[in-house]
């Protein structure tokens, strides 16, 4: 009796969540061909904004691409993510500058360098979670559709 | 930290694309429900106890294979009078009490004093804050049918989220913690973690380990390793849910996540050579079990990590030591090593169709960083416990205002988490 229990005991599963394969492919492309247009504009204002810009495409494509939703919108969300990344360095530059000045190289390496990443992750964070709550909106959204429908 | 990094993700991922079973079924579709005795430790609940009790009798699972046990740990309100008053209405409710003297030394010494007055082979916990389910016995229950299962652990969700920011940052820890972590565990075949409250154990196996460690301020960690050495596994069940009073402000965090941390750093002490020797465990869960018996370390080291990364550069005492090296670890901890909780936390409440929980995800930083400190503490006071020898830890006890009742049995301001997922 135990030995057919625990033989069947995984044997249950119904249901798998399934990642967007072709919605990641389609981010990946569209990543490339924003870190082109830098690139071939040369517009990033300092240098680590590349790195936590790509550090953001490559969490947005994995994490929030392969979800349920329309790619449009997740495509959206990623360009406007991207502006927002700039906006940011630009603020972070400015300040970055006034800090060097004022305080001096020492506390412009510790802001700069230490913290930066940690205050880049603020961006990072809050922009990914808006995503995925646009996401989720929308999912609920389709949800109530169907069962009024139903 | 990069091990950290990835058994997040891996986690998360687990947890996301993890094939969903239906809930609470045995195989074969056949019905086990053996007597079960719950467990209430109860010291000044009068808040709550009510409506735990009220609760229990609730409970779909058959009164006749049912026994509750309340044990007044020695209540100085009317805890004791609202409890009798429900045990001389139900006969299935027993109130076991405390003497004065006895009273008061902590959550496992009176979880001991009630294993005492059970009678039956699977002993659930319930804390009185707690608000469970109808047919959460019969869930949690179904999992002993393995004859390997020592213990299982149900979802902790919270009731009074939407109350202050802690108890909504707090609300967001447990859906990462549940709806992620221990499901991933699960799943994966590692290490679910038994929480002390919503779960149960075999009788013979509780006793055969001697019960609750009164000196063990994580007990529940404690007894999930020992079931794990012992050749037993803890199972969790997602679907089998309970409602928690969360704490409500700074000071009551502070204090419960310090005894958390210390408990946990107890154990790693304690548990992490057996861990490693132990012929019981697989190489999976023992690799899984080293990084969570230390998991309370981590916030130290990040700690560490910036204040070193800091004074290196400003300081550079060696020529090799340039921005480069500095810049490049911070960079990628900091960038996608600590984004990997958020990434769980936000994984969690897309799971649970949670809508308007995200922007306070970046929150969550706060939480961090008070945990830093909240870890710090707790090892020195551990290593200073260590150095005069002074054994004993008092038992920090968190208070329950009760304010959670609102959110019951009122729609309008149900609790998002319960409107969404409806307390039946």
């Amino acid at each position: 009796m135990c030995g057919i229990l625990l033989a069947n005991w995984h044997s249950f599963g119904h249901r798998r969540r399934r990642p967007n394969y072709l919605h990641v492919t389609v981010g990946v492309g569209v990543t490339v061909a924003i870190f082109l247009i830098y690139s071939s504009l040369n517009c990033m204002p300092n240098e680590p904004a590349p790195v936590s810009i790509a550090v953001f495409n490559f969490l947005f494509i994995f994490l929030i691409f392969p979800l349920e939703g329309p790619l449009l919108r997740k495509t959206f969300l990623l360009l406007s993510g991207n502006i927002v990344g700039l906006a940011w360095y630009l603020v972070k530059s400015s300040f970055g500058a006034a800090s060097a000045y004022y305080l001096g190289v020492g506390a412009f390496k510790v802001l700069y360098v230490v913290m930066g990443p940690i205050i880049d992750l603020i961006w990072i964070v809050s922009v990914w979670s808006l995503g995925l709550s646009f996401l989720a909106s929308t999912q609920r959204r389709n949800e109530k559709g169907k069962e009024g429908i139903n | 930290m990069s091990t950290y990094l990835a058994r997040h993700y891996i986690f998360t991922l687990t947890a996301l694309y993890h094939q969903e079973r239906p809930p609470h079924h045995t195989p074969h579709d056949m019905v086990y429900q053996p007597k079960v005795s719950v467990l209430i430790p109860a010291r000044n609940e009068e808040n709550v106890i009510g409506r735990i009790l009220q609760r229990m009798t609730e409970l779909t699972y058959p009164k006749e294979k049912l026994e509750v046990i309340v044990i007044n740990d020695a209540s100085t309100d009317r805890t004791s009078e609202i409890a009798e008053e429900y045990a001389k209405k139900h006969e299935y409710i027993r109130v076991a009490h405390r003497k004065p003297e006895d009273g008061g030394k902590g959550k496992p010494a009176a979880l001991n004093h009630g294993l005492k007055h059970a009678t039956s082979e699977i002993i659930y916990c319930f804390d009185a804050d707690y608000y469970p389910q109808r047919d959460i016995l019969e869930k949690l229950t179904t999992y002993f049918a393995d004859p390997k299962v020592g213990a299982v652990q149900g979802r902790v969700t919270v009731l009074n989220e939407p109350n202050t920011l802690v108890t909504r940052l707090v609300a967001l820890e447990r859906i990462g913690g549940y709806r992620v972590d221990q499901l991933a565990r699960d799943d994966l075949g590692l290490i679910p973690q038994f929480g002390g409250t919503v779960g149960g154990f075999r009788r013979s196996l509780l006793e055969f380990l001697g019960g609750w460690e009164a000196d063990m301020l994580a007990e529940d960690t404690n007894l999930t390793f020992k079931t794990y050495l012992a050749g037993y596994k803890v199972r969790y069940a997602n679907e089998a849910e309970c409602y928690e009073e969360a704490v409500e402000n700074w000071r009551s965090y502070w204090r419960q996540r310090c005894r958390w941390a210390k408990g946990h750093m107890q154990c790693a002490f304690r548990h992490l050579w057996p861990l490693i020797k132990s012929k019981n465990l697989r190489l999976r869960e023992k690799i899984d079990g080293f990084l969570l018996l230390n998991i309370y370390f981590v916030p130290i080291f990040v700690g560490l990590a910036w204040i070193v990364g800091a004074a290196l550069c400003l300081v550079h005492p060696f020529p090799w030591i340039t921005s480069l090296w500095v810049f490049i670890p911070v960079s990628v901890y900091s960038s996608v090593g600590n984004f990997a909780p958020f990434f769980e936390v936000g994984i969690g409440a897309y799971l649970d169709g949670r809508a308007r929980v995200y922007w306070l995800i970046p929150l969550l930083f706060l939480t961090f960083l008070f945990n830093m400190l909240i870890c710090t503490k707790a090892l020195i006071d551990l290593c200073l416990s260590k150095i005069t020898g002074k054994k004993q830890h008092p038992w920090a006890k968190t208070l329950h205002n009760g304010r959670g009742k609102s959110y019951l049995n009122t729609p309008r301001r149900q609790s998002p988490a319960i409107s969404k997922q409806k307390v039946c």
